[in-house]
Protein backbone atom coordinates (compact mmCIF):
# COMPACT_ATOMS: atom_id res chain seq x y z
CA UNK A 1 0.00 0.00 0.00
CA UNK A 2 1.46 3.72 -1.23
CA UNK A 3 0.91 6.22 2.04
CA UNK A 4 0.33 9.46 1.52
CA UNK A 5 3.76 11.10 2.16
CA UNK A 6 2.27 14.56 2.05
CA UNK A 7 -0.41 13.58 5.19
CA UNK A 8 -0.36 16.51 8.24
CA UNK A 9 0.78 14.71 11.05
CA UNK A 10 1.30 15.83 14.43
CA UNK A 11 4.06 14.89 16.85
CA UNK A 12 3.76 15.56 20.37
CA UNK A 13 5.93 14.95 23.14
CA UNK A 14 7.43 16.89 25.93
CA UNK A 15 10.97 15.85 25.13
CA UNK A 16 12.57 18.11 22.47
CA UNK A 17 15.21 15.28 21.71
CA UNK A 18 11.98 12.89 21.07
CA UNK A 19 10.76 15.25 18.98
CA UNK A 20 13.47 15.62 17.05
CA UNK A 21 14.26 11.70 16.55
CA UNK A 22 10.35 11.47 15.64
CA UNK A 23 11.36 14.27 12.86
CA UNK A 24 13.66 12.75 11.52
CA UNK A 25 12.44 9.19 11.31
CA UNK A 26 8.85 10.71 9.47
CA UNK A 27 11.58 12.65 7.44
CA UNK A 28 14.01 9.29 6.31
CA UNK A 29 10.30 7.36 5.74
CA UNK A 30 9.21 10.32 3.42
CA UNK A 31 7.04 12.14 5.28
CA UNK A 32 7.67 16.35 5.29
CA UNK A 33 4.17 17.80 6.78
CA UNK A 34 4.75 17.01 10.29
CA UNK A 35 3.96 19.35 12.66
CA UNK A 36 5.03 19.43 16.16
CA UNK A 37 3.53 19.75 20.20
CA UNK A 38 4.88 19.82 23.48
CA UNK A 39 1.86 17.84 25.63
CA UNK A 40 -1.40 17.34 25.05
CA UNK A 41 -3.15 20.93 25.50
CA UNK A 42 -0.34 22.51 22.93
CA UNK A 43 -1.84 19.98 20.43
CA UNK A 44 -5.30 20.97 21.10
CA UNK A 45 -4.27 24.27 20.39
CA UNK A 46 -2.78 23.59 16.87
CA UNK A 47 -6.32 21.19 16.53
CA UNK A 48 -7.74 25.28 16.89
CA UNK A 49 -6.56 26.28 13.45
CA UNK A 50 -4.97 23.05 11.85
CA UNK A 51 -6.06 19.83 10.66
CA UNK A 52 -4.44 16.49 10.93
CA UNK A 53 -4.59 13.28 9.29
CA UNK A 54 -2.02 11.62 11.92
CA UNK A 55 -1.09 12.00 15.78
CA UNK A 56 1.49 10.53 17.24
CA UNK A 57 1.89 11.31 20.76
CA UNK A 58 3.41 10.73 23.63
CA UNK A 59 1.43 9.99 26.95
CA UNK A 60 3.35 11.13 29.68
CA UNK A 61 3.27 15.28 29.64
CA UNK A 62 2.63 17.54 31.56
CA UNK A 63 0.21 19.30 32.10
CA UNK A 64 -1.93 17.55 29.70
CA UNK A 65 -1.17 13.92 28.74
CA UNK A 66 -1.03 11.84 25.66
CA UNK A 67 -3.99 9.76 26.93
CA UNK A 68 -6.01 13.37 27.77
CA UNK A 69 -5.79 14.33 23.85
CA UNK A 70 -6.53 11.14 22.80
CA UNK A 71 -10.05 11.37 24.52
CA UNK A 72 -10.22 15.04 23.83
CA UNK A 73 -9.49 14.19 20.17
CA UNK A 74 -11.83 11.45 19.97
CA UNK A 75 -14.78 13.61 22.04
CA UNK A 76 -14.59 16.49 19.39
CA UNK A 77 -16.80 15.76 15.97
CA UNK A 78 -14.58 17.84 13.89
CA UNK A 79 -11.48 15.99 14.83
CA UNK A 80 -12.76 12.90 16.18
CA UNK A 81 -11.66 10.47 13.04
CA UNK A 82 -8.20 11.67 13.04
CA UNK A 83 -5.62 8.46 13.34
CA UNK A 84 -4.01 8.28 16.89
CA UNK A 85 -1.13 6.64 17.26
CA UNK A 86 0.47 6.17 20.94
CA UNK A 87 4.32 6.14 21.33
CA UNK A 88 5.25 5.67 24.90
CA UNK A 89 7.08 4.12 27.83
CA UNK A 90 4.22 3.11 29.38
CA UNK A 91 3.83 -0.34 29.03
CA UNK A 92 1.33 -2.00 31.27
CA UNK A 93 -1.36 -3.88 30.40
CA UNK A 94 -3.64 -1.87 31.88
CA UNK A 95 -2.85 1.37 30.01
CA UNK A 96 -3.32 0.18 26.70
CA UNK A 97 -6.51 -1.49 27.41
CA UNK A 98 -7.22 1.89 28.59
CA UNK A 99 -5.58 3.56 25.49
CA UNK A 100 -7.40 1.04 23.28
CA UNK A 101 -10.95 1.86 25.19
CA UNK A 102 -10.40 5.52 24.17
CA UNK A 103 -10.36 5.29 20.76
CA UNK A 104 -5.82 4.57 20.27
CA UNK A 105 -5.67 3.18 16.36
CA UNK A 106 -2.20 1.83 17.37
CA UNK A 107 0.42 1.73 20.04
CA UNK A 108 4.06 1.58 20.21
CA UNK A 109 6.05 0.74 23.33
CA UNK A 110 10.05 2.77 23.40
CA UNK A 111 12.50 2.30 22.54
CA UNK A 112 11.18 1.60 19.16
CA UNK A 113 13.02 1.45 15.61
CA UNK A 114 11.78 3.50 12.18
CA UNK A 115 10.21 0.02 10.62
CA UNK A 116 7.85 -0.29 13.80
CA UNK A 117 7.03 2.97 13.45
CA UNK A 118 6.41 2.61 9.48
CA UNK A 119 4.69 -0.51 9.76
CA UNK A 120 1.92 1.34 12.37
CA UNK A 121 1.35 3.93 9.97
CA UNK A 122 0.59 1.84 7.70
CA UNK A 123 -1.51 -0.45 9.98
CA UNK A 124 -3.65 2.46 10.73
CA UNK A 125 -3.75 3.62 7.21
CA UNK A 126 -4.80 0.05 5.89
CA UNK A 127 -7.35 -0.35 8.62
CA UNK A 128 -9.03 3.21 7.04
CA UNK A 129 -9.07 2.24 3.52
CA UNK A 130 -10.35 -1.33 4.79
CA UNK B 1 2.50 -5.96 107.80
CA UNK B 2 2.41 -3.65 104.44
CA UNK B 3 3.86 -1.10 103.74
CA UNK B 4 0.18 1.01 103.81
CA UNK B 5 -0.56 -0.66 107.27
CA UNK B 6 2.68 0.79 109.13
CA UNK B 7 1.69 4.31 108.30
CA UNK B 8 -1.94 4.04 109.12
CA UNK B 9 -1.42 2.20 112.56
CA UNK B 10 0.55 4.67 114.15
CA UNK B 11 -0.83 7.88 112.58
CA UNK B 12 -4.65 6.19 113.46
CA UNK B 13 -3.00 5.91 117.28
CA UNK B 14 -1.77 9.70 117.25
CA UNK B 15 -5.04 11.32 115.93
CA UNK B 16 -6.81 9.77 118.54
CA UNK B 17 -4.46 10.64 121.10
CA UNK B 18 -4.75 14.03 119.98
CA UNK B 19 -8.48 14.23 119.74
CA UNK B 20 -8.76 13.04 123.11
CA UNK B 21 -7.18 16.02 124.46
CA UNK B 22 -9.46 18.71 125.68
CA UNK B 23 -6.93 21.92 124.92
CA UNK B 24 -5.92 22.79 121.54
CA UNK B 25 -2.43 23.46 122.28
CA UNK B 26 0.23 20.92 120.40
CA UNK B 27 3.62 21.20 122.33
CA UNK B 28 6.56 21.39 120.23
CA UNK B 29 7.57 17.96 121.48
CA UNK B 30 5.37 16.08 120.60
CA UNK B 31 4.64 17.54 116.94
CA UNK B 32 8.17 16.97 116.21
CA UNK B 33 7.62 13.45 117.59
CA UNK B 34 4.92 12.60 115.42
CA UNK B 35 6.89 13.58 112.69
CA UNK B 36 9.64 11.39 113.66
CA UNK B 37 6.92 8.53 113.64
CA UNK B 38 5.79 9.09 110.59
CA UNK B 39 9.02 9.26 108.93
CA UNK B 40 9.61 5.72 110.23
CA UNK B 41 6.45 4.53 109.17
CA UNK B 42 7.24 6.01 105.89
CA UNK B 43 10.44 4.20 105.10
CA UNK B 44 9.59 1.19 104.44
CA UNK B 45 6.93 2.25 101.74
CA UNK B 46 9.79 4.73 100.41
CA UNK B 47 12.53 1.93 100.45
CA UNK B 48 10.01 -0.26 98.03
CA UNK B 49 8.86 2.55 95.42
CA UNK B 50 12.75 3.51 95.69
CA UNK B 51 13.25 0.15 94.28
CA UNK B 52 11.19 -0.28 92.07
CA UNK B 53 10.97 3.33 90.80
CA UNK B 54 14.98 3.45 90.29
CA UNK B 55 14.20 -0.17 88.43
CA UNK B 56 11.59 1.75 85.53
CA UNK B 57 13.73 4.80 85.60
CA UNK B 58 17.22 2.58 84.69
CA UNK B 59 15.30 0.40 82.52
CA UNK B 60 13.53 3.83 80.55
CA UNK B 61 17.21 4.94 80.51
CA UNK B 62 18.14 1.73 78.79
CA UNK B 63 15.50 1.93 76.35
CA UNK B 64 16.85 5.65 75.45
CA UNK B 65 20.01 4.51 75.36
CA UNK B 66 19.69 1.90 72.66
CA UNK B 67 16.83 4.30 70.78
CA UNK B 68 19.64 6.83 70.51
CA UNK B 69 22.46 4.55 69.25
CA UNK B 70 19.75 3.31 66.58
CA UNK B 71 19.20 6.69 66.07
CA UNK B 72 22.50 7.08 65.69
CA UNK B 73 23.53 4.59 63.11
CA UNK B 74 19.98 6.33 61.20
CA UNK B 75 21.61 9.59 61.22
CA UNK B 76 18.77 11.58 59.19
CA UNK B 77 20.96 14.40 59.37
CA UNK B 78 23.66 12.73 56.19
CA UNK B 79 21.11 11.31 54.39
CA UNK B 80 18.85 14.19 54.00
CA UNK B 81 21.54 17.13 53.75
CA UNK B 82 24.12 15.23 52.06
CA UNK B 83 23.18 11.57 50.45
CA UNK B 84 20.21 12.77 48.67
CA UNK B 85 21.21 15.87 47.48
CA UNK B 86 24.27 14.51 46.19
CA UNK B 87 22.33 11.63 44.30
CA UNK B 88 20.05 14.32 43.09
CA UNK B 89 22.87 16.19 41.23
CA UNK B 90 24.27 13.02 40.04
CA UNK B 91 21.14 12.67 38.14
CA UNK B 92 20.92 16.12 36.98
CA UNK B 93 24.30 15.64 35.55
CA UNK B 94 23.23 12.46 34.27
CA UNK B 95 20.03 13.75 31.70
CA UNK B 96 22.27 16.67 31.23
CA UNK B 97 24.98 14.57 29.41
CA UNK B 98 22.89 12.33 27.83
CA UNK B 99 20.88 15.53 26.35
CA UNK B 100 24.41 16.80 25.27
CA UNK B 101 25.05 13.33 23.54
CA UNK B 102 21.70 12.72 22.17
CA UNK B 103 22.21 16.64 20.22
CA UNK B 104 25.81 16.10 19.29
CA UNK B 105 24.77 12.96 17.40
CA UNK B 106 21.59 14.49 16.36
CA UNK B 107 23.61 17.12 14.94
CA UNK B 108 25.80 14.99 13.40
CA UNK B 109 23.27 12.77 11.52
CA UNK B 110 21.20 15.40 10.36
CA UNK B 111 24.86 16.79 8.57
CA UNK B 112 25.33 13.47 7.23
CA UNK B 113 21.96 13.10 5.72
CA UNK B 114 21.54 16.52 4.26
CA UNK B 115 25.26 16.49 2.93
CA UNK B 116 25.94 16.53 -0.92
CA UNK B 117 26.46 12.97 -2.16
CA UNK B 118 27.62 13.86 -5.82
CA UNK B 119 31.11 13.33 -5.22
CA UNK B 120 31.63 9.51 -3.39
CA UNK B 121 35.10 10.09 -2.19
CA UNK B 122 34.33 13.44 -1.08
CA UNK B 123 31.36 12.18 0.87
CA UNK B 124 32.93 9.17 1.76
CA UNK B 125 35.73 11.24 3.68
CA UNK B 126 33.01 13.77 5.07
CA UNK B 127 30.75 10.51 6.52
CA UNK B 128 34.13 8.94 8.13
CA UNK B 129 34.94 12.63 9.99
CA UNK B 130 31.58 12.72 11.32
CA UNK B 131 31.70 8.79 12.57
CA UNK B 132 34.37 10.07 14.71
CA UNK B 133 32.74 12.50 16.12
CA UNK B 134 29.56 10.32 16.76
CA UNK B 135 32.19 8.13 18.59
CA UNK B 136 33.59 11.07 20.28
CA UNK B 137 30.02 12.24 21.55
CA UNK B 138 28.98 8.54 22.75
CA UNK B 139 31.90 8.84 25.28
CA UNK B 140 29.34 10.16 27.61
CA UNK B 141 28.15 6.50 28.32
CA UNK B 142 31.72 6.40 30.60
CA UNK B 143 30.75 8.89 32.87
CA UNK B 144 27.33 7.94 33.17
CA UNK B 145 28.31 4.70 34.34
CA UNK B 146 30.63 5.86 37.20
CA UNK B 147 27.72 8.41 38.40
CA UNK B 148 24.64 5.85 38.27
CA UNK B 149 27.15 3.39 40.39
CA UNK B 150 27.59 6.37 43.06
CA UNK B 151 23.79 6.50 43.04
CA UNK B 152 23.25 2.72 43.65
CA UNK B 153 25.90 3.29 46.38
CA UNK B 154 23.81 5.92 47.72
CA UNK B 155 21.08 4.05 47.48
CA UNK B 156 22.08 1.28 49.67
CA UNK B 157 23.58 3.03 52.47
CA UNK B 158 20.02 5.08 52.88
CA UNK B 159 18.23 1.17 52.42
CA UNK B 160 20.68 0.12 55.61
CA UNK B 161 19.58 2.70 57.43
CA UNK B 162 15.92 1.98 56.76
CA UNK B 163 16.77 -1.37 57.79
CA UNK B 164 17.89 -0.20 61.14
CA UNK B 165 14.92 1.83 61.90
CA UNK B 166 12.54 -1.35 60.50
CA UNK B 167 14.23 -3.21 63.53
CA UNK B 168 13.69 -0.32 65.76
CA UNK B 169 10.31 -0.36 64.98
CA UNK B 170 10.05 -4.00 65.34
CA UNK B 171 11.66 -4.28 68.89
CA UNK B 172 9.91 -1.00 69.86
CA UNK B 173 6.51 -2.29 68.74
CA UNK B 174 5.85 0.88 67.42
CA UNK B 175 2.71 0.64 64.84
CA UNK B 176 4.51 2.85 61.85
CA UNK B 177 1.99 4.78 60.35
CA UNK B 178 0.33 4.13 56.74
CA UNK B 179 2.98 4.54 54.13
CA UNK B 180 2.59 8.46 52.74
CA UNK B 181 1.30 9.10 49.08
CA UNK B 182 2.95 11.77 48.03
CA UNK B 183 0.70 14.24 45.71
CA UNK B 184 2.82 13.26 42.62
CA UNK B 185 2.09 9.47 43.22
CA UNK B 186 -1.04 10.28 43.77
CA UNK B 187 -1.96 12.31 41.04
CA UNK B 188 0.20 9.57 38.09
CA UNK B 189 -2.14 7.17 39.21
CA UNK B 190 -4.66 8.85 38.48
CA UNK B 191 -3.10 9.82 35.35
CA UNK B 192 -2.33 6.24 34.61
CA UNK B 193 1.46 6.98 34.74
CA UNK B 194 3.89 4.70 35.35
CA UNK B 195 6.79 5.08 33.35
CA UNK B 196 9.45 2.67 31.89
CA UNK B 197 8.38 -1.04 32.94
CA UNK B 198 11.62 -2.83 34.05
CA UNK B 199 13.32 -6.22 32.64
CA UNK B 200 10.86 -8.80 32.59
CA UNK B 201 7.72 -6.41 33.57
CA UNK B 202 4.91 -4.88 31.95
CA UNK B 203 4.25 -5.95 28.03
CA UNK B 204 6.11 -5.99 24.74
CA UNK B 205 5.57 -4.62 21.55
CA UNK B 206 4.08 -8.46 20.34
CA UNK B 207 1.62 -8.56 23.19
CA UNK B 208 0.69 -5.18 22.32
CA UNK B 209 0.01 -5.80 18.60
CA UNK B 210 -1.93 -8.87 19.48
CA UNK B 211 -4.40 -6.37 21.18
CA UNK B 212 -4.81 -4.36 18.50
Amino acid sequence: MQLDTNMRILIVDDYATMLRILRNLLKQLGFENVHEASDGQAALKQFETNKYDLVISDWNMEPMTGFDLLRAVRSNPETAATSFIMITAESATENVIAAKRAGVNNYIIKPFTSEILQGKIETVFQQQVA
Amino acid sequence: MSAAEAIDSPMIDQREELEARSDNAIPLREVIAMAEKVTSALKPLVRSLDKSMYRELKEMLDCIEELRGDLSKVDPDDIFSRRIPEMGRELSAIVSATEVATNSIMNIAEQVMDADKSDPATYAKFVEQHMLAIFEACTFQDLTGQRVTRVIQTIEVIEERIEVLCRMIENNQITPNAPRVSDTEKRNRARLVKGPANEGEGINQDQVDAMF
